[in-house]
């Protein structure tokens, strides 16, 4: 069977453009979750955001009218494939899939008040164009020339980590050699109200596995993998970043917002991706969480680590206590964060955690990071629907 | 920049990322027209021409405002290398 290999990283956070900002930004534990400046947020419980900054945004070669999602994916997926030293002739053979979610709304937004306030059209429409989720995977094939299968994936949360197990899956059909994989998500007022009105933001940075936690943090951004067959990254004399040695995906099939409440689906998805690469769950020494800062998911999420790898001895660490939550980028954020966590011998810490929950009895790597030689590491992203999906990545050596 | 320059650059922008055959570019003089419908254009439709003004936008580095006629400037290669360079278009 084949091997898959990450050979590419590419990354927009909120550290600004670029995998070693990103990385610099996780590890030095430096919290980038501030006061929203994108829109008006006056009147609402809570103002902040992991938010890309205007400077990083605003040098990137890329035009103002393409949506800021877009924008976001384009440069990322450029740095992946200039990472992977992929040719153009490479490119055309690429394949490419997104995990996206909220599209171009931030500007149909715009472009809709505008109208509704003035009852003019702001002579802005190609904004439109570019709504869908499905214009980021264009964006990307189009203009890195992207000739292999290009799919988009809607699956909320987990949108981002979920494009990168199928994009594997098609390494390992034999359909492509190689696969841009990520994810793309901007902050929107739909998305910034519509947690504000679930009650789900927490008024300060994000606190994951805190006792006194009182939401999440939402952010913004985009990461794109390269992923490879080995023997096509051999024969080009590739050296890969680390082995992704499975993935497992499930649907809890349960509530539109909660998760199992005994974490059934989340169970599945560990168990079947250790399942996949053969693995005894003692093999894995560091889980890269969802750990979104929720009552209901960070006690949902430590319910399943228990139950599958005891409490004793498993490192885990939450980024979005660092960035927030990107949404339909996170996955592919934690994914990246989880490959360099392999390849430097570093946990990122979990920000913002004095106070640890008692029923969360693991070691969360608070507020610094720490040197730890983890051969094994998994990455967890869980969807709004119980949309969950597990990433095991093995350090290559 | 040169008009030349940006006209050779518009060459590459339509084999680039219009997708056209780079042979036909080659007949591209400042004479030649864009618009669908006009004998002996290229043949651009409404699309073509919102992934055109992206593409010199990334590859000049300049702004076009869209609250401005612009059917004008994209109707020749005169007019768009004219409005191009007068943009203060970067190499």
């Amino acid at each position: 069977m084949s091997r898959v290999v990450v050979t590419g990283l590419g990354v927009v956070s909120p550290y600004g453009v670029g995998v070693r900002p990103f990385w610099e930004g996780l590890s030095s534990g430096r919290c980038a979750i501030r006061p929203i400046t994108l829109f008006e947020t006056g009147g609402f419980r809570s103002r902040i955001a992991g938010e890309v900054p205007a400077p990083a945004l605003d040098a990137l070669a890329a035009s103002r009218r393409r949506s800021r999602a877009d924008r976001f994916g384009l440069a990322a997926a450029r740095e992946a494939v200039v990472d992977a030293g992929l040719s153009r002739a490479e490119q055309a053979m690429a394949g490419v899939i997104v995990g996206g979610v909220g599209g171009g709304m931030l500007e149909a937004e715009t472009w809709y008040w505008e109208m509704a306030r003035s009852g003019e059209d702001p002579r802005r429409r190609p904004a439109l164009r570019s709504i869908l989720p499905s214009s980021h995977a264009e964006v990307v094939a189009h203009c890195l020339g992207l000739g292999g299968p290009k799919e988009t994936v809607v699956m909320a949360c987990s949108s981002g980590a979920a494009s990168v197990a199928l994009a594997a899956d098609l390494i390992v059909d034999g359909i492509a050699p190689l696969m841009l994989a990520g994810g793309v998500d901007a902050l929107t007022r739909i998305c910034f109200m519509g947690f504000n009105a679930l009650k789900l933001l927490d008024p300060d940075p994000c606190r994951p596995f805190d006792r006194d936690r009182r939401g999440m943090s939402l952010g913004e951004g985009a990461a794109f993998i390269v992923l490879e067959d080995w023997e096509h990254a051999r024969g080009r004399g590739a050296r890969p970043y680390a082995e992704l040695l499975s993935s497992g995906l499930s649907t809890d099939a349960f509530h539109v917002t909660s998760p199992h409440p005994g974490a059934d689906g989340v169970i599945r998805a560990i168990t079947d991706s250790l399942a996949r690469a053969g693995l005894p769950a003692g093999d894995v020494g560091y889980v890269n969480a969802h750990g979104t800062g929720t009552a209901q998911n960070d006690r949902t999420e430590a319910l399943a680590l228990g139950k599958v790898f005891g409490t004793a001895g498993l490192l885990m660490s939450a980024n979005k206590s660092l960035i927030g939550h990107a949404m339909a980028a996170a996955g592919a954020l934690e994914a990246v964060a989880t490959v360099l966590t392999l390849r430097h011998g570093v946990i990122p810490p979990t920000a913002n955690l004095d106070h640890p929950d008692p029923e969360i009895p693991f070691d969360c790597v608070p507020h610094t990071a720490r040197p730890a030689s983890v051969r094994v590491a998994m990455s967890n992203s869980f969807g709004f629907g119980g949309q969950n999906v597990s990433l095991i990545f093995r350090r290559w050596e | 920049m040169e008009r030349k320059e940006v006209l050779d650059a518009l060459r590459a922008i339509l084999v680039t990322r219009l997708k056209f055959d780079p042979a036909r570019t080659a007949d591209i003089t400042m004479e030649t027209t864009l618009p669908k419908g006009l004998e002996g254009s290229l043949g651009l439709d409404s699309l073509d021409f919102i992934e055109l003004s992206i593409a010199i936008e990334e590859r000049f580095g300049i702004v076009i405002d869209e609250s401005e006629d612009l059917a004008p400037h994209f109707q020749s290669m005169d007019a768009l290398t004219r409005f191009i360079s007068l943009k203060g278009a970067g190499p």
